[in-house]
């Protein structure tokens, strides 16, 4: 075998292609960086000064939270070990600062948990806007919408203004920093129910979309209680 | 700070429409330009799989959407279109749309139900996921342009471009690396 290899003569075309090929490469790559300054500079040009935010801290209720907290919904409100448990109670307040409580035995009541930034709570909201505006809520029974998941890299910020946004005008008790209240009764997800009835007692827990048709059966039935 | 990038991806995404339509013509018309299959498809996908994958970084790391479930899916995708597309383009390997396809079409499916779990959440079971909701649109930029929906036209663009790439012609430079691979470094005609 040996090991004597000709020299490589330099190959004229070769290196023209090879340099052809370098200016082809450096053209593409400068076109790159420019149409990724353009980018860049039409978004600085075209996002606004963004206005001081309202922060969770700012939004964010006091909340105490007594009695043993309910297990996570684990999506079967049929088989729920929480039902016929007495519902924590928690002492709150809304958004304007007015004290709010839910749980106890200080009647039935339907609690229902929206987060501002979910797309479900969106889609539920005008129905039960509508349902309410209807008065299809027994008397006996109040309604309380707890406010929680709050988060200001969400969108729909801040949270009484997106209520506000659906002429929404029952009750808040808006959640603290940690939701606090949510995991006091076990949420899974959002939009969420909780129905209590007149001795303080877990009847239903629910998370997702529901028809208003179950809203009527479940508040007769704690009206009833 | 964090507007701005958004606003950024939101006009790349812009690009990258025109490039995908430009060159969804080019190939139903068979007119594929020379230029475009031999020297830029390929670094061009490459670019715009970087982009698509340092975007979703900057956007979960950096601004904190944390991504969900399909979010995930549609990573696991476009990661690798990276590397296996950058290493085609520097190779000259016309070939890689039967691994960038794929990948580009499975993410592009992912994202296309991503994009109807955005705009009906009840199809998506109705509930959000507190933690990670893949219905919650972090980003909307120009009204339309949702994080899926940027990763939808990234998808389609690698797809295209790469199908464009295939259509290089068989000049000297542009023959197959498995065919020639002393020559697939080798520059075009």
């Amino acid at each position: 075998m040996s090991t004597n290899t000709p020299k490589k003569r330099p190959n004229p075309r070769a290196e023209a292609r090879r340099a052809a090929e370098k200016r082809r490469r450096l053209l593409l790559i400068v076109g790159g960086v420019a149409v990724v300054l353009l980018a860049v500079g039409i978004a600085v040009a075209s996002v606004g000064e963004s206005s001081s935010r309202i922060t969770v801290a700012d939004v964010a209720g006091d909340v105490e939270v007594t009695g043993e907290p309910l297990p996570l919904f684990e999506g079967d409100p049929t088989n729920d070990p929480a039902i016929g448990m007495v519902a924590p109670i928690v002492e709150g307040e809304s958004f304007a600062g007015d004290g709010r409580e839910v749980g106890g035995a200080s009647g039935p009541q339907l609690i229902t948990f929206m987060a501002s930034w979910c797309p479900a709570c969106d889609r539920e909201m005008p129905d039960l806007t509508a349902w309410l505006d209807d008065g299809r809520l027994p008397d006996e029974v109040d309604l309380v919408a707890v406010s929680t998941f709050l988060d200001e890299g969400r969108p729909n910020w801040p949270p009484d203004e997106w209520f506000d946004g659906f002429g929404y005008t029952g009750p808040v008790m808006v959640d603290d920093a940690s939701s606090s209240i949510s995991e006091a009764f076990g949420l899974s997800g959002t939009p969420f129910w909780v129905a209590v009835d007149a001795d303080g007692e877990v009847v239903w827990r629910t998370s997702g979309l529901i028809p208003m048709e179950q809203l009527d059966e479940v508040a007769a039935q704690i009206a009833a209680s | 700070m964090i507007a701005i990038a958004e606003r950024t991806f939101g006009v790349l995404a812009l690009f990258a429409i025109l490039i995908t339509v430009g060159t969804v013509v080019a190939l139903t018309t068979r007119r594929v330009p020379t230029w475009l299959s031999g020297d830029v498809a390929l670094p061009l996908a490459t670019s715009i799989a970087a982009v698509a994958t340092v975007g979703s970084l900057v956007l979960s790391e950096v601004a904190g959407y944390t991504p969900c479930t399909l979010c995930w899916y549609q990573r696991i995708a476009m990661y690798p279109l990276v590397i296996v597309v950058g290493v085609a383009a520097w190779r000259r390997d016309r070939q890689v749309w039967r691994t960038a396809l794929p990948l580009s079409l499975i993410g592009a499916i992912i994202a296309v139900w991503h994009i109807v779990i955005e705009r009906r959440p009840a199809l998506g079971g109705g509930v959000c996921d507190p933690a990670a909701p893949c219905a919650v649109r972090w980003v909307e930029e120009f009204g339309f342009l949702t994080l899926p929906t940027m990763a939808l036209i990234a998808f389609a663009a690698i797809a295209t471009l790469t199908l464009a790439a295939r259509a290089a012609p068989a000049s000297e430079g542009d023959r197959r690396v498995d065919e020639h691979p002393e020559e697939a470094t080798e520059p075009a005609g």
